[in-house]
């Protein structure tokens, strides 16, 4: 599998392309619906400027319809420890069936709250055709009022760009891969554990309890996963995955976690002179999901600003905090 | 890693190729599409009016061996249509074999479906080309040959849409330029009236949705001219066309169609229900670009800053051929321009100065002419060709223009430059 991931908007090729960032002209990829005379884009097999104009010449409206909020109901709400609250929502079918791939997330708030209450969720697993789970941690003022007992919540997605490097792991088959997850980063290692193994790729996983208990564990292993648990990543996991990435020639690494167990991950790697595939969760703060509000953009080491609720980005690619 | 590495697999990078290779240096030649010569699988028409003066020229230089891949593979020889004499038409299905076939005999490493996408600099110099899939290519020295048709965003801009033509942009990734890469910013071609780009001159008919009659008067003379009725007469039409050899009254008022295989119509599109009009071409459909009833490519996007050994200014090590070169058109103009720069690539690896065409000659001072001429705008709303328009007529006001071998050998001879290109330099 190439080392080299393009960067590019992961809404590109979906309903949601040409977003209302490309009618405003300030689109993440096409040159010339950034103002530009000549078509300079990282090509993905679409033209961006032909699909908007291609809808205003018949009248359509220029920007597809943009994401909707939507009233779910709460199936089940389930405390795993004080903090940590699993909730089972019920999703129309189209919904939950875009939900499904490695990354995918949605924008919940209480109904009674304003939208600005919104806080990003990616999804742990869509049971049948109608049933999504995430996993929330209430730490924040927004995060709090979601746990509360209420009847619905109020959704807005698809979103999908919760991994950085999905393309990485959509790609790879009959692969070796090591994947490292602790805490509230099992959640999103499930459905990435999914993918993996239903492309017969062999994964191993260290996974660290950390404040939430192990929570994915036995569905990791009915997968087939090879699991390493451990109490610490700190303590204990960190050295542990130092030492299984130097036994064996892996094709793929996947962190999900903190971005300060990403940075481990990547001087693991470049402490032994490894440079694998990494995916990684993407954890910037988020508001909008729609490439608006810049609250998520990052640098990379080549001075590009990233909106990454929307682009793709190699994670070794982004400045260091 | 090769020492010289080409972008672009048209007919001028090609050219780059075989001049490099001729010169003794390892080449490799990347190119985005699965086939070689881009816009030349369907072009075809070569040696018309002071194009073989050019391809003469190019010979007695050494450098003239897809000219003569050119000859072989020509369906017809020494025909005259309006406004040309003494064409020949290669045959655009056999001609790209061909060619492959060449390039492999001169351990060329020719690298197809390899699109680069990037650069990688050290200070002014290129160090590497990247390809969309992420591979490093390293070399020397550069040469630029990609061109400055399309992408389709730039068709659509420009022009009436992707036509979907023989450059294929959907399926191989669009046109990138090294020199834009490079960090270099490029001037724009415009037409007369100012508008950026030009279109494409000419379609490709498939053969067979000829009448019979039409099919076998091609196939024997070459060439069919057939008034257009009346009411489909636009005389218009010439203004914005990038062949301006063929902006001529007799190109609106006929429909004029050589046999290259396909069968060229010399009209930059043509909707399909008003050409079936036409006597003989009541099933007509088109071969390249397959909506040539809607519109065609558009060119002259991304034209490089050089001087006249055709090295890319502001960069240390990349040359450039084709029409990077200027607003420039045809097959035998890009293997004149991609003859030099590859070959100058190869000087400047060695260390030895660039080789300068003199202006005695037609295709040197059709190079330094229109080099000339892309540093003001008015320059850059004309299009340059050995075989009409306006510097055909200044090839024959200079006396440039020769049709006796002879005479064309003794001028090249005249200036000691017989057989440049051949030369093994390392």
């Amino acid at each position: 599998m190439s080392r080299y991931l393009q960067s590019k908007c992961i809404d590109i090729n979906s309903a949601y392309c040409p977003c209302i960032l490309a009618s405003a002209n300030h689109c993440v990829f096409c040159a010339q619906l950034q103002g530009k005379d000549i078509c300079d884009c990282n090509w993905s097999g679409i033209c961006i400027l032909y699909e908007q104009k291609w809808n205003a010449r018949n009248d359509l409206v220029t920007a597809k319809p943009q994401r909707t909020e939507m009233e779910c109901s709460v199936i089940d709400r389930h405390f795993i420890t004080e903090k940590i609250c699993r909730i089972v929502l019920d999703v129309p079918r189209a919904m939950a069936e875009q939900l499904r791939d490695p990354g995918s997330f949605v924008f919940l708030r209480r109904n009674v709250d304003p939208q600005y209450y919104h806080i990003p969720i990616g999804i742990m697993k869509v049971i049948g055709d109608h049933q999504i789970v995430v996993v929330a941690e209430a730490v924040g003022i927004k995060s709090l009022r979601l746990v509360e007992e209420d009847q619905t919540v109020m959704l807005r997605g698809p979103y999908k760009n919760g991994i950085f490097g999905s393309p990485w792991i959509d790609k790879l088959t009959n692969g070796k891969v090591l994947l490292i997850a602790g805490g509230m980063g099992q959640p999103p290692a499930l459905p990435v554990a999914e993918k993996l193994t239903r492309n017969y790729n062999k994964v191993t996983a260290i996974i660290s309890a950390g404040t939430t208990g192990f929570i994915v564990t036995q569905e990791l292993q009915d997968m087939g996963v090879n699991i390493v648990t451990v109490d610490s990543l700190r303590r204990v996991g960190y050295h542990h995955f130092a030492s299984l990435l130097a036994e064996t020639d892996w094709d793929l690494v996947v962190s999900c976690g903190p971005d300060a167990q990403h940075s481990k991950v990547i001087d693991a790697m470049r402490n032994i002179g490894c440079d694998l595939p990494m995916a990684a969760t993407n954890n910037n703060v988020m508001c909008c999901g729609e490439g608006i509000c810049g609250s998520c953009t990052k640098e990379t080491n080549q001075h590009q600003q990233i909106r990454t609720c929307k682009v793709q980005v190699d994670i070794t690619d982004l400045k260091r905090e | 890693m090769a020492s010289i590495v080409v972008v672009g697999g048209g007919w001028a990078g090609c050219a780059a190729a075989v001049a490099a290779a001729n010169a003794g240096a390892q080449v490799m030649l990347l190119e985005r599409t699965d086939l070689l010569l881009g816009a030349g699988l369907v072009g075809g028409i070569f040696r018309n009016n002071g194009r073989y003066t050019a391809a003469e020229e190019l010979i007695v230089l050494g450098g003239g061996e897809l000219i003569q891949q050119m000859d072989q593979t020509a369906r017809h020889q020494d025909i005259e249509f309006p406004g040309h004499k003494h064409a020949s038409l290669y045959d655009v299905v056999r001609i790209e074999p061909a060619v492959r076939q060449l390039l492999a005999t001169k351990s060329i490493d020719v690298r197809l479906s390899s699109s680069v996408v990037d650069v990688v600099m050290a200070g002014k110099t290129i160090t590497a080309a990247i390809l969309a899939d992420g591979t490093v290519i390293r070399g020397d020295v550069f040469v630029d040959t990609t061109g400055t048709f399309g992408p389709m965003g730039n068709c659509l801009k420009y022009g009436n849409g992707c036509a979907m033509c023989i450059l294929r942009c959907p399926s191989f990734g669009p046109r990138v330029s090294i020199t834009s890469k490079a960090g270099i910013k490029e001037e724009l071609g415009t037409t007369t009236d100012g508008t950026i780009g030009a279109m494409s001159g000419s379609c490709k008919l498939n053969k067979d949705s000829l009448s019979n009659p039409l099919r076998k008067q091609l196939e024997e003379q070459g060439v069919a001219v057939i008034p257009l009725p009346a009411h489909l007469i636009k005389k218009n039409s010439l203004a914005h066309k990038a062949c301006v050899q063929y902006a001529l009254e007799a190109y609106a008022e006929n429909v004029i169609l050589l046999d290259t295989g396909h069968v060229k119509l010399m009209t930059s599109y043509f909707p399909v229900e008003k050409l079936r009009q036409v006597p003989g071409l009541e099933a007509a459909r088109f071969e390249d670009p397959y909506a040539g009833g809607v519109g065609n490519s558009m060119r002259y996007l991304a034209l490089a800053p050089r001087d006249n050994t055709l090295k890319v200014q502001g960069v240390d090590n990349l040359y450039c051929g084709g029409e990077k070169t200027g607003t420039i058109v045809g097959h035998t103009e890009a293997v004149v321009t991609g003859t030099l720069a590859g070959h100058n690539a190869v000087r400047q690896k060695i260390g030895l100065d660039p080789l300068l065409l003199p202006t005695a000659l037609a295709v040197g001072d059709f190079i330094a002419y229109v080099g000339q001429q892309m540093k003001v705008p008015v320059g850059r709303s004309i299009r340059y060709t050995f075989a009409g328009a306006s510097y055909f007529a200044r090839m024959k006001e200079l006396g440039l223009y020769k049709t006796e071998h002879g005479e064309i050998a003794e001028r090249v001879h005249a200036q000691n430059m017989t057989g440049i290109f051949a030369a093994r330099l390392l």
